[in-house]
């Protein structure tokens, strides 16, 4: 009669193994690595996201009501494109848009190309690199607030030392700031003195990880020194141009700090009105809080439309 | 096809305050067609000859002259060389057609269907016509190699100049393609200098051998006059693997007296030397014979310390009298057995002896070349069919 005590000794054997089995998955399941590390990842990635994305997703809510005003919070019972719809047949957001289009691709082609020339300059073996590199990296660690005032007297009218520089060619004096032919131009100068020592020192790291002998077999292979920068040496930076572009035409998008610490208030001259000064007086000066919501959502698209190229190249190279 | 001469070229490197003299007063002149290759251990100024030659730094003295013309003062572009890169260098944004045709798209006017079909020749010559389209990056070392040698081979250059284009491949595939490379440059039969740290490439693949060291240039020859009839002691330890034996003695009269043993020159030797000068014993490897007959009284005694067996033959460390460290390591056949403690017997025989004076290092005497030249002889018959 062994064979059915081992069986019932068989089953129960089953029976058992199945708790175990679960208890045993649980027990794993609160030492894997997920829960563990729960606690140190969970409350930064929360704050953040809280911060960053719950604030995105509000200010995208609020864009679709018609909130303005002190007086009552807005209605979320009533949602539609409304706002969109007024922004896009308003002449103002397209005046505003074609600025920023023109700060976004003037400025970033300008620094991008000063930054890559300055970078080479430097490769190619000036003595004291090191001295010369903080000289242009140096107004990069200036606030807006010191630049942007700094600027200003630059550009005055009457005694500033650029129309004093142009005065000895005989040309001028230019209202810089004060003609609105004028003064989108001057601001992007003004940037690009900013900016074209951060795009230098991106493009310089990239050159300096080039080895040597890719100079040198171009030599060889017969190619000039501007058919070995233009053929061999620019095509291997485009991971830092990517980079540079990115971070600089991001900041042309959000230009706002720059231009309200200059002109020192929401409205700027009309020649450099974009999307951002728009939407900070559309929301802060006159009250239109969903019309500004819904410029911003029209800004944060922008922004996403020209990181995108980025995603996409990092994705390609499989670094995402 | 060009000949090529160094004369007395120099570069000297100024690092601060210092000068490091890199490459001291070479001479060197290599015939149209021939393959020398430029050997010596690290820091010898060997990279430094060879940039000289391709233009990428300035001799500081001397002159280099492709076919009879001084080319010094010209840029690479202006020098019709070709240069393959110890890394390769091949550009990586470019596809291998791109590498290949870039030189000649720089360098000549040729039309882009002209280059297209050099390109492809020279592809097909090197077996990668399949890998035209492919980026360096998706390519294994020795396809790499192989386009970098294509990149060279198509500008049909005077001068072709290898820098160590074989130390970053396998064992294996580096032996297969110092093959490759000697049948290739032999088809070409383009002046060629092949530098390499690596003596069996030297060997192997030299028509001569230049030997380098501090800078100066120790000896150039055929790999066998370089290995026999070494010019000082540099040459005759650097060549051979493992390398040659060396002895600090004596000359007292027609003996050699070391710390070791004592050893009877023949007279031919001893009428080269003076007595009592302090002279430098070498002796290749191979050319020592073991007895191990315990009855024998020949020769030094010694006490073999390991043996290491390489197949065909076994490397013998031994140490003499009562040494305490193994100073003397001979080749014996790879089926003789000799097992480690055992007591043996040494004899250099008098006919592969070398002797070098022990203050300048020059040779007094080398061995018999006799065979070797028989050899040779049939070599050079061979390579002119």
């Amino acid at each position: 009669m062994s064979n059915p005590q081992d069986t019932v000794a068989g089953s129960q054997a089953v029976g058992g193994t199945e708790t175990d089995d679960w208890r045993t998955r649980l027990v794993e399941f609160s030492k894997s690595d997920f829960v563990r590390s729960f606690p140190f990842w969970f409350v930064p990635f929360s704050i953040m996201g809280l911060g960053v994305y719950g604030g995105i997703g509000y200010n995208t809510l609020i864009s679709l009501t018609d909130y303005e005003g002190f007086n009552e919070g807005p209605d979320y019972t009533n949602l539609d494109l409304g706002m969109y719809v007024q922004a896009v047949n308003d002449p103002w957001v397209w005046t505003t848009s074609k600025n920023t289009f023109v700060l976004l691709i003037v400025f970033t082609t300008i620094t991008m190309l000063l930054g890559l020339f300055l970078a080479i300059m430097l490769d190619r073996g000036i003595r004291y690199r090191e001295k010369i590199q903080t000289i242009y990296l140096l107004p990069m660690a200036l606030s807006f607030v010191v630049t942007a005032q700094f600027w200003l007297w630059m550009y005055n009218v009457n005694n500033g030392l650029v129309n004093t520089v142009v005065g000895l060619f005989g040309l001028g004096p230019y209202n810089w700031i004060g003609d609105p032919q004028l003064v989108l131009g001057s601001v992007i100068f003004a940037l690009i003195w900013q900016f074209s020592g951060y795009a230098m020192v991106v493009f310089l790291a990239g050159l300096q990880s080039i080895p040597d002998d890719q100079f040198e077999a171009a030599k060889v292979d017969g190619a000039s020194v501007f058919k070995t920068y233009w053929r061999v040496i620019i095509p291997q930076l485009k991971s830092s141009s990517v980079s540079a572009a990115v971070v600089l035409m991001i900041f042309a998008l959000k230009a706002f700090t720059f231009l309200f610490s200059m002109f020192g208030q929401y409205r700027v001259p009309k020649g450099t009105d974009i999307l951002a000064t728009l939407m900070v007086r559309e929301a802060f000066k006159l009250q239109n809080w969903a019309y500004a919501a819904a410029i911003a959502t029209i800004l944060l698209l922008m922004a996403l439309a020209v990181i995108a190229p980025y995603l996409h190249y990092q994705h390609k190279q499989g670094s995402l | 096809m060009a000949e090529l001469s160094l004369t007395g070229t120099t570069k000297v490197f100024k690092d601060g305050g210092d000068e490091i003299v890199a490459v001291d007063n070479i001479d060197l002149d290599i015939e149209d067609g021939e393959f020398v290759v430029l050997v010596g251990p690290s820091g010898c100024g060997k990279s430094t000859t060879l940039r000289m030659i391709a233009g990428l730094d300035k001799p500081t003295s001397g002159t280099i002259s492709i076919g009879g013309e001084a080319i010094q003062d010209r840029s690479p572009q202006e020098r019709d060389i070709a240069m393959v890169f110890q890394s390769y260098a091949l550009y990586p944004h470019m596809t291998v057609r791109g590498n290949m045709a870039f030189g000649l798209e720089e360098s000549t006017d040729m039309t882009d269907a002209e280059i297209d079909e050099t390109v492809t020749d020279a592809a097909e010559t090197l077996g990668i016509a399949n890998l035209l389209d492919r980026k360096p990056g998706a390519l294994s070392g020795g396809q790499q190699q192989r386009v970098a040698l294509g990149r060279a081979i198509v500008r049909n250059p005077e001068v072709f100049l290898l820098d160590e284009p074989l130390s970053n491949l396998d064992a294996k595939l580096r032996a297969q393609m110092r093959t490759e490379l000697q049948q290739l440059q032999d088809d070409l039969g383009v002046t060629t200098i092949y530098v390499t740290h690596d003596q069996t490439e030297a060997m192997t693949m030299g028509d001569r051998i230049a030997i380098l060291d501090g800078g100066r240039l120790q000896q150039l020859g055929t790999p066998m006059e370089c290995y026999h009839e070494p010019a000082n002691v540099f040459v005759a330890g650097f060549l051979g693997e493992p390398a040659m034996n060396f002895f600090d003695a004596t000359v007292d009269g027609a003996t050699l007296v070391s710390e070791e043993f004592t050893y009877a020159l023949p007279d031919e030797i001893a009428a080269k030397t003076t007595d009592g000068a302090e002279v430098v014993l070498g002796i290749r490897p191979e050319s020592i014979d073991i007895t191990d007959d315990p009855d024998s009284s020949e020769g030094i005694p010694a006490t073999i310390d390991v043996v290491e067996p390489h197949g065909d033959e076994n490397a013998v460390h031994l140490r003499l009298g009562d040494q305490s460290e193994p100073t003397l390591t001979a080749m014996i056949d790879g089926m003789r057995y000799l097992a480690s403690g055992q007591s043996v017997r040494v004899h250099f025989p008098t006919d592969s002896v070398h002797l070098f004076d022990a203050e300048s290092g020059e040779a007094i005497h080398n061995r018999q070349l006799t065979n070797v030249d028989r050899v040779q002889e049939i070599g050079t018959a061979q390579s002119a069919d």
